[in-house]
């Protein structure tokens, strides 16, 4: 070869080259699209990648990504079966270290087995991605490299592309859920608020968040007794928990503040002001209620709240005008005013009525509890709705005339026990006849009493001459009467802390009967006729006499009535 | 006889005697460009030779509707699958490609059309089979061919299919590029020579 020949062929060699270089940088621009244009990070690993054989005489060893470590090429593909390069000859760990500290510029890295190995460095917008790890026998042509680092530099700037738009999507789709979330709340909030608004009740706020969640959904009291249903397969007879599991269940709910699973039901408390009230329900025996299920249910726990307090209010407020009405009526008031609050009630006041008085306790000091076994067994008897709680009894305003015994033990098996006493005053024709009968049931109540008897009913109408006595306007005779009769044993009983007034109170009421006399006070024969001979002697009365016995029986009953009328005096 | 042909795509077109190489991903994206490039040839008078993968046999009675829903095609469409062409008797012969090409094209301008307008789906190119190795050849010696008749060759490339290393050789032997909706010129796409000599 001459040596023209041999530049000639040196040119055309070289340009050659060129063109093989600027058809390379043509490739490496579309590719370089190709990869911007993707939105998949794998695909554009990909490309990058299977492209690098084409741009330059050498393999790629992998990708490493700070965030990831190595990308498989399967998983450029879309494989997610493990992180080891496709051509991973190398020792991985020793180039991984050298890597760490390779820094963002790239550069050589040592590989056993490899002439030549170089981590050319994806940089992206936001900083340094990783590298391009490829290798060869020998070092490539600084053209070659020069497209290699290109390839790299491309595949950095789409890979932060597909990231950053990966993040907007995820942006956008978090915001979109949270846009639905806030509709969804919404729609729920406006179906609820609607119900309170139209005033639908328990039954409507059931039928709402059974129609927002599509599961059965309940509406229970306190204590667990069903008040409304919605949905499918109501239970017949509904289930109830032992109160012990229920309280328990209440308080779990309380200290948790959001609905809790209990069983296959979730359960959230209306609980206006503290008070639980109420609890609403949703039959999920399958568990699968979600989060939108959770804010219906806690929406519809709050309607129901402010519908229960609502109900609440109005009966506090019908109770108190029933207890402002009684109160009146006890302490005598204008007629008028009277029927007029009766009328708003919705309450016949020109029936015939009695004043009972009520008094007692359940085993366990309680007057709440009291004054609700009143209520139960006034309603549940028929006896009558106006009551007020006084000094510890209860006052029950009554317009029928059934069994008062039967009401008493009501009372008793409602209070599970405890004690029970009755005492019912005459008729009332008039408002104005409240006060007397008031006054007659409460003396009634004191004679029972003083009669130290079992606890029974006493109808002041049953009381003969104790009525009689108790009605006198001036009592002055009635007290000579029985200083006259008694003064002599009263004056002793004072003296000495006895009961002989006592004692022939009880002779004389068992007509002279000296076994029944001694059972009624507890006392031996041999006792009851010593004191009767301390009697004798005292009062100077003989006992046998007919005379005698009638007007000492009637002293006796005088007293008495005299002691009873004094209790109800210094009571008021 | 006008030099630029519409590609079907606004505002893009061809001159005649293009080789282009066309990339796309998955199929909705390839029957939008093959509808839009038919759709414009048949509209234009072109004779239209579509070659479609093998794979896609559900496809062809679609096509004509897709193109052209109101006029009769009248022959002026014609319709092979890669298995009758590409890979006619189970293999891959660069030279037997280019003797169909010679035949359809030919016969066509005989007939009377002005412009042969050809399509190509590569992905039969994927499969293991006989001589599938010499696509790039191929695709250059193409070149070779375009001058003969007026004529356009669009050979599409499934980006979800292809890897990187055979798409460099592809760009290197196209002289056009229609890619992001864009034809770009590829000026300095190797000559079949060139290329071929570089590859010995």
């Amino acid at each position: 070869m001459t040596t023209v020949e041999a530049h000639s062929h040196r040119a055309r060699a070289s340009e050659e080259e060129l063109r093989e270089q600027l058809s390379n940088m043509q490739a490496l621009l579309v590719l370089s699209m190709l990869m911007t244009e993707s939105r998949d990070e794998r695909q554009i690993l990909h490309l990058a990648c299977t492209a690098v054989p084409s741009l330059a005489r050498c393999g790629l060893e992998g990708v490493y990504l700070v965030d990831a470590g190595w990308v498989a090429l399967d998983d450029c593909r879309g494989d997610d079966d493990g992180r080891i390069p496709d051509r991973g000859a190398v020792g991985l760990a020793q180039v991984v270290d050298q890597l760490i500290h390779l820094g963002a510029g790239g550069g050589g890295v040592a590989a056993e087995g490899r002439g030549w190995t170089w981590a050319f460095p994806l940089r992206g917008m936001e900083g340094h991605l990783g590298y391009l790890v490829v290798s060869a026998s020998v070092a490539p042509s600084p053209g070659e490299q020069f497209l290699l680092r290109g390839l790299a530099q491309q595949a950095g700037i789409a890979l932060a592309n597909a990231r950053l738009h990966a993040s907007q999507r995820a942006t956008a789709e978090t915001l979109a859920a949270t846009v639905r979330t806030l509709e969804r709340s919404t729609a729920i909030h406006d179906r609820l608020t609607r119900v309170g608004v139209a005033g639908e009740g328990q039954a409507g706020i059931a039928r709402a968040v059974h129609e927002l969640t599509g599961f059965p959904v309940a509406v229970e009291d306190r204590y667990g007794n069903l008040r409304a249903w919605a949905g499918p397969h109501r239970p017949d007879p509904y289930p109830k928990d032992p109160v012990a599991r229920r309280e328990q269940m209440l308080r779990r709910v309380i200290r948790e503040h959001r609905p809790v699973r209990e069983g296959g039901r979730l359960l959230a408390v209306a609980q206006p002001r503290g008070d639980v009230l109420g609890v609403l329900v949703l039959v999920d025996p399958a568990g699968s209620a979600g989060e939108q299920e959770l804010v219906a249910l806690e929406h519809g726990a709050t309607v129901l709240s402010m519908e229960l307090a609502r109900l609440r209010s109005l009966a506090d407020t019908e109770l108190r005008v029933r207890r402002e009405l009684v109160d009146e009526l006890l302490g005598g008031t204008d007629e008028d005013s009277a029927l007029a609050r009766a009328q708003a009630l919705g309450y016949d006041l020109e029936r015939p009525h009695r004043v009972a008085v009520v008094d007692g306790r359940a085993r366990a000091r309680d007057d709440d509890a009291f004054f609700h076994a009143v209520r139960r067994a006034a309603r549940d008897s028929g006896v009558g709705s106006l009551m007020v709680a006084r000094g510890g009894a209860v006052v029950v305003l009554s317009d029928t005339d059934g069994s008062w015994e039967v009401f008493r033990q009501a009372v008793l098996s409602g209070l599970g026990g405890g004690r029970c006493r009755v005492g019912v005053g005459g008729r009332c024709e008039r408002p104005q006849d409240f006060p007397r009968s008031y006054r007659e049931a409460s003396f009634a109540l004191r004679l029972q009493e003083r009669s130290n008897g079992s606890d029974q009913v006493t109808s002041f109408d049953d009381l003969g001459v104790y009525g009689i006595l108790s009605g006198m306007d001036d009592i002055t005779g009635v007290e000579r009467f029985v200083r006259s009769w008694l003064g002599d044993l009263l004056a002793y009983d004072a003296r000495k802390h006895s009961d002989l007034v006592a004692t022939l109170t009880s002779y004389l009421e068992c007509g002279g009967n000296y076994d029944a006399t001694a059972g009624a006070l507890a006392v031996h024969r041999s006792t009851l006729k010593y004191r009767l001979q301390r009697i004798r002697e005292i009062s100077g009365h003989d006992l046998s006499e007919a005379d005698a016995r009638f007007n000492l029986q009637l002293a006796t009953r005088a007293w008495a009535t005299l002691t009873a009328l004094r209790e109800g005096t210094s009571a008021t | 006889m006008s030099d630029s042909i519409e590609l079907g795509i606004p505002g893009l077109s061809l001159d005649v005697g293009d080789h282009v190489c066309c990339f796309y991903r998955g199929r909705s994206e390839r029957d939008r460009i093959l509808g839009s490039y038919l759709g414009a040839g048949l509209r234009s008078g072109d004779r239209c030779v579509c070659v479609l993968d093998g794979i896609d046999q559900g496809a062809v009675p679609a096509l004509p509707d897709q193109v052209l829903p109101d006029e009769p095609l009248g022959g002026q469409l014609d319709v092979h699958m890669s298995q009758d062409t590409y890979l006619r008797d189970g293999s891959f012969s660069p030279a037997a490609m280019l003797t169909f090409w010679n035949d359809v094209v030919g016969s066509a301008i005989a007939s009377g059309y002005l412009v042969s307008r050809a399509v190509g789906e590569m992905t039969w190119a994927l499969r293991q089979m006989p001589g599938v190795e010499e696509l790039v050849e191929y695709e250059a010696e193409l070149n070779y061919f375009l001058p003969r008749y007026p004529q356009v060759i669009l050979c599409l490339y499934d980006l979800e299919r292809f890897d990187g290393d055979i798409l460099v050789d592809i760009l290197k032997t196209h002289p056009k590029v229609l890619v992001g909706g864009m034809v770009l010129d590829n000026p300095y796409y190797l000559e079949p020579a060139e290329f071929l000599a570089a590859r010995r």
